[in-house]
């Protein structure tokens, strides 16, 4: 058998067998639904979301956005809190702290005013689970003063974290909302109210679709619909961004995350590790593929760890925040141009067209022979070209050229060479197309 | 059909299944749905040039219309097809992809080509789908034109010439239009609601069909220049079967390809098909033949062709589909003889044109396929040239040696004995009616 990296890690001073956790959400709602993703290996599970009110669901509650033949690129949720009573939640999180003593529970709480938070609080620690989340951030809460309202609060955060600390001795867990411009203060409001950690985001309130023939988004509910939470694959980029923000916050560069949004595979799994998270969950890919994803996501990360020679998933945590940096600091001294393999160009003229259209008007087409030519003098280096290429190892990044300091400044004037002293410090041309 | 008691579907090309219980009226290949036909679209690369539009003979333009679904935009994409092909869910159907657009497309050099046929299906069904219609009556305010034959090239020039404002009728001498598309290919590729549907939307133009009228017969050349025609298209197909001199030929139990496939199709398959079926011959006609008596319940068909499988002009997708259905290849051989039994067929024998092999193949219905050739129509149309087969003389345009007379479908010694390229003659010899009437300064 290949070789495996272990997978475990801890997580606020708890020993997790893997960062893989289903979110807060319809996957998580259930004893036996909990039982089946154990089983199937996951690492632990934060239980959806417990109230002290029921809430009351509307039918249908869900939509998806499409790409071509593509489903669920994004999804769209209306659901609330749990819908089973507190008792029967609480009995679920016993039984499975007990049958399942070596995975981590946390459970997710949301109160309707200090007092509940504290309570619910009590109820879950009670239970034995192992740290408790609090969703600030659920944006489509029925009732006011719930849900994302308290995220993009600052005051609403701090007197409800504080109760929470007050009903337990476990690490609570702040979960953030998407739904402000920058997280890194809601952050530092819950950490310095007694929170341990931050998870982050909950689903970023949207609309997907509009029905064309009832002229309301989607899902159509007797004739309406609501703005609602998106989640999947399209949030990915900006819940990476997030983290990766307050992970670059001095205040918040210690704080341990609970990252989400868009998780599907282990690649998408490790970009988040990569950025700071510690532990990561996920519903939409579940919801999509049900729990056996898990598996594919343990077996490709520790893989991946055991082919780049990390001993422990810890050493992958936040190796990439230091090469993000500000665009000021990005260098601009040189360009790479993309080279053609003839050999394997189909001749479909992409990335003419997009060369064209979209970009410097450096690539011409040979009618006759029907293929792509680069204009070297034309071309700025931004490899559209390489985006748009079909084909597997086509257009790769060829001849680097430079500009020296009398050159810069002066935008599409500027003069470049190949022979630049400096060549040799530079790391471009690797090419790592997913 | 033992061999169709399967519970699962037969991959017999790429998208090409084969049912397990597939009736000899219905469509073998499924139709998209809107998400298999965005999946298929999203495959294409829809490249700068687009070889597939460019090999299409009817101008149908695959690459406007893949892209036009690509991008959702299913109404436009049944537009494109519509304006510049009439025929459009036909040729979505019956086309030879493999020698036009798939055959040209790029993916090929990535994996395999653009389902375009079933795309253009997909647009056209929609079309129908939805109670959209692209094509609106003009008034028909111009010379009026006659059409004889209302097969595909009669149909496409129609239409064409209807948008422009010039009233045409069609005289068939068959009791519906249609041509080989009603009497010839096969419904298991070709169902015939497609074929009503769209010679309806010919007719929704304001072209008028006189149908069980033969020109020459029922109405003569002067008749229709005196009934005020001024241009007139010989739109006639290839209804003489080309058969065999051999001993035996007279037996009961032989018969042609046109009779044999246009009484299945108006009988809706009533007919008996015979138990042990001879084919003779490879092309697509051939594989028509061999379908319908498998479908309709022959124990054996063998297909008996003089030259290899890689000669044989039949479409490969319709030799593979044939193959699945269990039907016998005796490739290199030639009929000899019929050989008979009280006045019956009781088998065939093939000696093999390429080695001294031969065969006796028991034949209970031998059905020559070996190619059509058309009427002679010389004493009808005594004004214009034809060829020592009875085709007639043209430039490649639809015109002959006659200022009014024109000539589009297989009749055309240009002829490429193709549906869309009967859709192309159609439309060039259109053009070229126009443009006489035009000229000569009528209305």
């Amino acid at each position: 058998m290949a070789k495996h990296t272990d997978l475990s890690i801890d997580f606020l001073g708890v020993k997790c067998e893997n960062p893989f956790f289903l979110s807060s959400s319809p996957v998580s709602s259930g004893y036996d639904q909990c039982v089946k993703f154990l089983e199937a290996g996951g690492g632990g599970i934060v239980f959806k979301t417990i109230t002290t009110d029921l809430p009351d669901e509307c039918s249908p509650r869900f939509d998806a956005t499409r790409k071509e033949g593509l489903p669920f690129v994004g999804f769209k949720n209306m659901e609330q809190t749990s819908d089973k009573p507190l008792e029967e939640n609480l009995e679920a999180l016993k039984r499975l702290k007990q049958e399942f003593p070596n995975k981590v529970l946390i459970a997710s709480i949301m109160g309707m005013d200090e007092d509940d938070w504290t309570k619910l609080a009590r109820d879950v620690t009670a239970c034995g689970v192992d740290m408790i989340e609090c969703n600030f951030s659920c944006p489509q809460m029925t009732s006011e003063g719930m849900g994302s309202d308290v995220g993009a609060s600052p005051d609403l955060i701090e007197s409800f974290t504080k109760a929470v600390v007050k009903g337990t001795h476990l690490p609570v867990l702040a979960k953030m909302t998407p739904n402000i411009e920058k997280m890194e203060e809601p952050a530092k409001v819950a950490m310095n109210a007694g929170a341990h950690g931050i998870a982050a985001i909950n689903t970023i309130k949207s609309i997907t679709n509009i029905d064309f023939d009832k002229f309301t988004c989607l899902p159509v509910v007797n004739g309406k619909s609501s703005i609602s939470g998106y989640s999947g694959k399209a949030v990915k980029p900006i819940a990476l961004r997030f983290v990766a923000q307050m992970k670059q916050d001095p205040e918040l560069a210690d704080v341990p995350i609970s990252a989400m949004g868009g998780i599907e595979t282990w690649e998408d799994a490790a970009e988040f590790i990569m950025l700071g998270a510690e532990n990561l969950q996920f519903t939409t890919s579940v919801m999509q593929y049900g729990y056996r994803i898990v598996e594919d996501m343990i077996s490709g990360l520790s893989l991946y760890l055991a082919e780049k020679g990390f001993n422990s998933l810890r050493e992958l945590v936040g190796i990439a925040l230091k090469n993000i940096i500000p665009a000021e600091e990005i260098e601009r001294d040189f360009k790479v141009q993309p080279k053609i393999n003839y050999d394997t160009c189909i001749g479909c003229g992409r990335c003419y067209i997009s060369c064209f259209d979209g970009a410097h008007q450096a690539i011409s087409w040979n009618e006759e022979e029907r293929r792509p030519e680069i204009l070297e003098d034309k071309c700025v280096g931004c490899q559209l070209c390489l985006l748009v290429c079909p084909v597997w190892d086509c257009i790769t990044p060829g001849k680097i050229l430079f500009k020296d300091q009398s050159q810069l400044g002066k935008g599409s004037k500027s003069v470049f060479t190949e022979d630049a002293p400096n060549a040799r410090r530079l790391k471009v041309g690797e090419y790592n197309r997913p | 059909m033992n061999q169709l008691n399967t519970s699962r579907k037969i991959e017999v090309k790429e998208g090409i299944s084969l049912k397990p219980d597939q009736g000899y009226l219905e469509e073998t290949i499924s139709p998209f749905t809107p998400f298999t036909a965005m999946e298929e679209a999203s495959r294409c690369l829809l490249c700068h040039d687009a070889p597939c539009s460019t090999a299409c003979p009817a101008d149908t333009n695959p690459g406007d219309f893949i892209r036009a679904i690509r991008f959702r935009n299913f109404k436009g994409a049944a537009e494109i097809i519509r304006e510049n092909n009439i025929l459009g869910g036909i040729c979505g159907r019956v086309c030879p992809f493999e020698k036009t657009c798939e055959g040209a497309c790029v993916k090929t050099g990535i994996d395999k080509p653009i389902q375009i046929g079933r795309l253009q299906r997909f647009a056209t069904d929609y079309e129908k789908a939805t109670g959209f219609q692209v094509l609106e009556p003009a008034e028909l305010t111009k010379d009026k034109v006659a059409m004889i034959g209302g097969g595909p090239a009669s149909l496409a020039a129609a239409a064409a010439l209807a948008k422009e404002g010039y009233p045409v009728t069609i005289f068939e001498e068959r009791e519906k239009p249609g041509g080989v598309l009603t009497y010839g290919i096969v419904p298991a590729r070709l169902p015939q609601y497609v074929v009503d549907e769209e010679i309806d939307y010919v007719r929704s133009l304001g072209v008028e069909f006189v149908c069980n009228t033969r020109v020459g017969r029922d109405i003569s050349l002067d008749d229709l220049r005196k009934q005020g025609f001024k241009a007139i298209l010989a739109g006639a197909g290839m209804q003489k079967s080309i058969k065999l001199d051999i001993p035996g030929k007279d037996l009961q139990g032989i018969t042609t390809a046109m009779e044999y496939l246009s009484k299945a199709k108006t009988t809706k398959g009533n007919i008996h098909p015979g138990k042990y079926v001879v084919v003779i011959g490879c092309g697509d006609v051939a594989m028509d033949c061999a379908i319908t008596a498998r479908l309709l319940g022959a124990e054996k068909v063998t297909i008996m062709y003089r030259r290899t499988r890689e000669e044989a002009p039949a479409n490969r997708a319709e030799l593979l589909y044939c193959e699945s259905l269990g039907i016998n290849f005796l490739f290199t051989f030639t009929p000899v003889e019929f050989v008979g039994e009280e006045g019956k067929v009781k088998s065939v024998r093939g000696a093999g044109s390429r080695d001294n092999s031969s065969i006796e193949v028991q034949a209970d219905m031998a059905i020559y396929a070996i190619g059509q050739r058309p009427q002679d129509l010389s004493s009808i149309l005594p004004e214009i040239s034809f060829d020592d087969k009875f085709y007639i003389m043209s430039d490649g345009s639809g015109n002959t040696s006659a200022d009014d007379i024109f000539v589009a479908g297989d009749i055309d010694f240009n002829s490429n004995k193709t549906v869309v390229h009967a859709v192309a003659a159609g439309k060039k010899a259109a053009a070229s009616i126009k443009k006489y009437l035009e000229e000569r300064g009528g209305n």
